[in-house]
C-alpha cells in the first residue's frame, strides 16, 4: 500500500470532466484507489464518489493505492492532479 | 397571462402539448431470484446506453458537440463501477431493482443537492435525469415519442431534458414552456441552440395549461397567453410577422458587399474562437475572420500544444475561408486563468500583470512555437499576425524581429511560408492609444479592442457592479481614445478595424464612419445586422452626428444625443 498528499490545483475542483477523466483513469488499475478527504473516504474509480466528495481548488486530500500496480496507478494519479487536468 | 423568464428570444403561437412527469410509482417487493434481477438491471443499462447514444447522436445534429456530451455523461453515470456495485449489494439483501437503484441514485442527489458548490447541486440534475430514464425501462413505461408531434406544437413540461431536446424537430415545435429553468440554465441554452421561442421558470405551469389548448408564447418578454382572443392573437401575429420581416430584411443584406449610404467600402469580418466558428462566420455572411483568439488550443490540455498541432488547426481555419482575410491574435493569457502546466500564478492585479505578449516574450519557445505554426500555415490563406496587449513599441518591435528570425529558419529549411505576411496589433491599452502615431509607423494594422480599452482607460472593472457605472464606450473619454487610433493609423495609411463589442453597436458606427475605421469585426450573428445599419450613414451625416458628440461632455448627453439620431 502507497499512500501520498497531494493539492488539488486545477480552478474548478473536481467537477464533472476532472472526476470522470481521473475515475476511468483509476479503472484501468486492477489496485484499489481511494482518496481520503475531510475524514471521509472516497472510491476513486467512481466518478460519483469523486463528485460527491466535494474537492475544491486547494483541497488536500491523501491519495492510497492498494494492490497490484498500485505503482502505476499512483503515477498516473498524481500526474492528472498536478497537471490540473489542463484547465 | 402566464409570466415567466423569457430565454429564447421569437414568438410562438400553437397548440400545448404537454409532456407528462410519468408517474414513476411501484410496490417495491422482495425478489428471491437475485441473479435473475441483477441481470433484469444490467439489461436495463445497457438498453438505457443504448438509447442514450442515440439521443447524443441527434442532439450532435440539431443542438451541436456539446449538448451531444452532457448525454454521454449520462451513461458515465449509469456505468459508475461504485452505483453499480452498490445497486447489486442492495439487489442481493433481496430489493427489487427499481427500488435499489432508486435509493443509491436517491443518496447521490440528496449528498449533491446539500453541498454549497454550485456545480456538484447542478449534477444531481443529471443524476435525477438517469434514475427517470432506468426506472422507466425497468417499469416498461414509453417515452412520448416528441419528434412524431405535429406542426405547430408548443411543448409544456416540468423542463426540458436533453433527452427530450434530442427529440424536437425544430420544423414542427414552435414553443417550449416549462415550469423549471433560468436563463442560465441548460434548459435554456437547448432553447436558444434549438432557436424555438422559449418561456422558463412558470411556477405551477401545469394547472394552468391543458393539452391542446392555443397559447402565445413570447419569447423575449417571457409572457405566455393562455386561450388568447382574437384581438390578441391578431396583435401578435402582427409582431410575428414583423420579427420575421425584420430577419427577411436582413437577409436582403446577405450576399451583398458592406457600403455605405453614399458609396464607401468597408471591411465586414468576425471574431472566432475556434476553427469550427469560421465557418459560422461564413454561414452569416461575415468576409472574413478579423479576431481569431487562439487561448482555446492552450485551455482544455494538459500540456502545451505542439507545434504540428496548431498549424493543423491554423490551417483548417485558413483553408476553411478560402482566401478571405484571417488575423490570428497570438496568446492572450494571464494570470485572471490558472493554466498549471504554464506556471501561470494568481496575481493581485492580473489585468496590470503578466499576461498577453508579456508572458509570450518572455517564454520565447512558446511564443515561438505558435509563430512558427502561423507561419507554416500563411501559404494556406490570408492570414495576418496580431499581437495582443502592446503597450510600448519595444513590444512590437522585439515581436517583429522574432517573426523575422523564424522566418530565415524556415527559409534555410526550405519550408513555404508568406514572406509577406502582415504584422499588426491589438490597440486595447491607454499606453497603446497615446503612442498610436509611434506605433502605425511599425504596424501593418490596428485593431481596436474596445472592451478592454474602455476598462483600461476608465480605470473600472465592468464585473465589479459598484463600479460597473464608468464602463462605457460612450465616456469622452474613451470616445476621444479611439477617435485618436483611427486618425494615427490613417495618417500613417493603414488599415484600422475593431473587434470588440462596440464594432457592432448602432450608436458607435455613425462615429467610426466619420471617425474613419475601415474594418468592422463582430459576432458572426450580427453581421447583417451591422452591414445594414452602415448602409444607412453617408459620410456627411456621419459627420455631423461625430462633431456633436465630440462637444458633449458626459457619457448621458452623448447617449441622449445619439439616441435621437439612430
Amino acid at each position: 500500500m502507497i499512500t501520498k498528499n497531494l493539492t488539488i490545483s486545477n480552478p474548478q475542483g473536481f467537477h464533472m470532466r476532472p472526476a470522470s477523466v481521473f475515475s476511468a483513469a483509476m479503472g484501468k488499475y486492477p489496485c484499489k484507489v481511494t482518496v481520503n478527504f475531510n475524514g471521509n473516504s472516497y472510491n476513486a474509480k467512481s466518478t460519483l464518489n469523486l463528485i460527491a466528495a466535494c474537492m475544491k481548488c486547494g483541497s488536500e486530500i491523501e491519495l492510497v493505492c492498494d494492490g497490484e500496480n498500485e505503482n502505476g496507478a499512483m503515477a498516473e494519479a498524481v500526474q492528472l492532479i498536478e497537471s490540473g487536468f489542463g484547465e | 397571462m402566464l409570466k415567466g423568464a423569457g430565454v429564447s428570444d421569437g414568438i410562438g403561437i400553437g397548440r400545448v402539448l404537454v409532456i407528462e412527469e410519468h408517474s414513476l410509482e411501484y410496490t417495491p417487493k422482495t425478489v428471491t431470484d437475485k441473479k435473475a434481477e441483477t441481470e433484469r438491471f444490467n439489461d436495463a443499462v445497457k438498453v438505457f446506453c443504448e438509447n442514450t447514444e442515440k439521443q447524443a447522436d441527434s442532439l450532435r445534429i440539431s443542438a451541436g458537440e456539446k449538448e451531444a456530451e452532457i448525454m454521454l455523461g449520462h451513461i458515465s453515470i449509469v456505468k459508475d463501477p461504485y452505483l453499480i456495485g452498490e445497486v447489486e449489494k442492495l439487489i442481493n439483501d433481496g430489493q427489487c431493482a427499481e427500488s435499489a437503484f432508486e435509493n443509491i441514485c436517491d443518496m447521490f442527489i440528496s449528498i449533491f443537492s446539500s453541498t454549497d458548490d454550485e456545480l456538484t447541486k447542478q449534477r444531481a440534475a443529471d443524476v435525477r435525469d438517469v434514475k427517470t430514464g432506468i426506472l422507466k425501462i425497468l417499469l416498461g413505461i414509453d417515452d412520448i415519442d416528441i419528434s412524431e408531434a405535429p406542426k405547430g406544437t408548443v411543448l409544456a413540461a416540468k423542463e426540458l431534458t436533453p433527452s427530450m431536446a434530442a427529440g424536437i424537430n425544430k420544423e414542427n415545435i414552435v414553443g417550449i414552456i416549462t415550469e423549471t429553468g433560468g436563463t442560465t440554465s441548460h434548459s435554456a441554452i437547448l432553447a436558444r441552440v434549438l432557436e424555438i421561442p422559449a418561456v422558463m421558470s412558470i411556477a405551477n405551469l401545469s394547472e394552468y395549461i391543458q393539452n391542446g389548448d392555443t397559447v402565445i408564447v413570447d419569447g423575449s418578454s417571457g409572457e405566455v397567453l393562455g386561450s388568447p382572443d382574437n384581438a390578441q392573437l391578431e396583435r401578435y401575429t402582427e409582431k410575428q410577422e414583423q420579427l420575421l420581416r425584420e430577419r427577411r430584411e436582413l437577409e436582403n443584406f446577405r450576399g451583398k458587399v458592406t457600403v455605405s449610404a453614399d458609396g464607401e467600402r468597408y471591411e465586414l469580418v468576425c471574431n472566432i474562437g475556434k476553427p469550427e466558428d469560421a465557418a459560422k462566420a461564413l454561414e452569416f455572411d461575415g468576409e472574413g475572420v478579423g479576431l481569431f483568439r487562439t487561448e482555446f488550443l492552450f485551455m482544455d490540455k494538459t500540456s502545451l500544444p505542439s507545434e504540428d498541432e496548431q498549424f493543423g488547426e491554423y490551417k483548417k481555419t485558413a483553408l476553411m475561408l478560402k482566401g478571405k482575410p484571417l488575423i490570428i491574435r497570438t496568446l492572450d493569457i494571464g494570470g485572471d486563468k490558472e493554466i498549471p502546466y504554464m506556471g501561470l500564478k494568481k496575481e493581485d492585479n492580473p489585468f496590470m500583470g503578466f499576461r498577453a505578449i508579456r508572458y509570450c516574450l518572455k517564454n520565447r519557445e512558446i511564443f515561438k512555437t505558435q509563430l512558427r505554426a502561423i507561419l507554416r500555415a500563411s501559404t494556406f490563406g490570408n492570414i495576418s499576425i496580431m499581437f495582443p496587449l502592446i503597450t510600448c513599441v519595444e513590444e512590437l518591435r522585439e515581436g517583429k524581429a522574432l517573426i523575422e528570425e523564424i522566418k530565415s529558419e524556415l527559409r534555410a529549411e526550405g519550408t513555404e511560408f508568406d514572406e509577406n505576411i502582415r504584422v499588426g496589433i491589438m490597440v486595447e491599452t491607454a499606453s497603446a492609444a497615446v503612442i498610436a502615431d509611434i506605433l502605425a509607423k511599425e504596424s501593418d494594422f490596428f485593431s481596436i479592442g474596445t472592451n478592454d480599452l474602455t476598462g483600461y482607460t476608465m480605470s473600472c472593472d465592468r464585473g465589479n457592479s459598484d463600479v460597473s457605472y464608468l464602463y462605457s464606450v460612450l465616456q469622452p473619454s474613451v470616445l476621444r481614445m479611439i477617435k485618436r487610433i483611427i486618425e494615427c493609423a490613417r495618417e500613417n495609411n493603414i488599415p484600422v478595424g475593431m473587434c470588440g463589442e462596440a464594432a457592432a453597436d448602432p450608436m458607435m458606427i455613425p462615429l467610426l464612419i466619420s471617425f474613419g475605421l475601415t474594418e468592422f469585426s463582430v459576432s458572426a450573428p450580427s453581421v447583417l445586422k451591422v452591414r445594414k445599419c452602415i448602409s444607412g450613414w453617408t459620410k456627411q451625416k456621419a459627420d455631423e452626428a461625430a462633431k456633436k458628440v465630440m462637444s458633449l461632455d458626459t457619457r448621458q448627453s452623448v447617449y441622449d444625443y445619439l439616441k435621437t439620431v439612430i
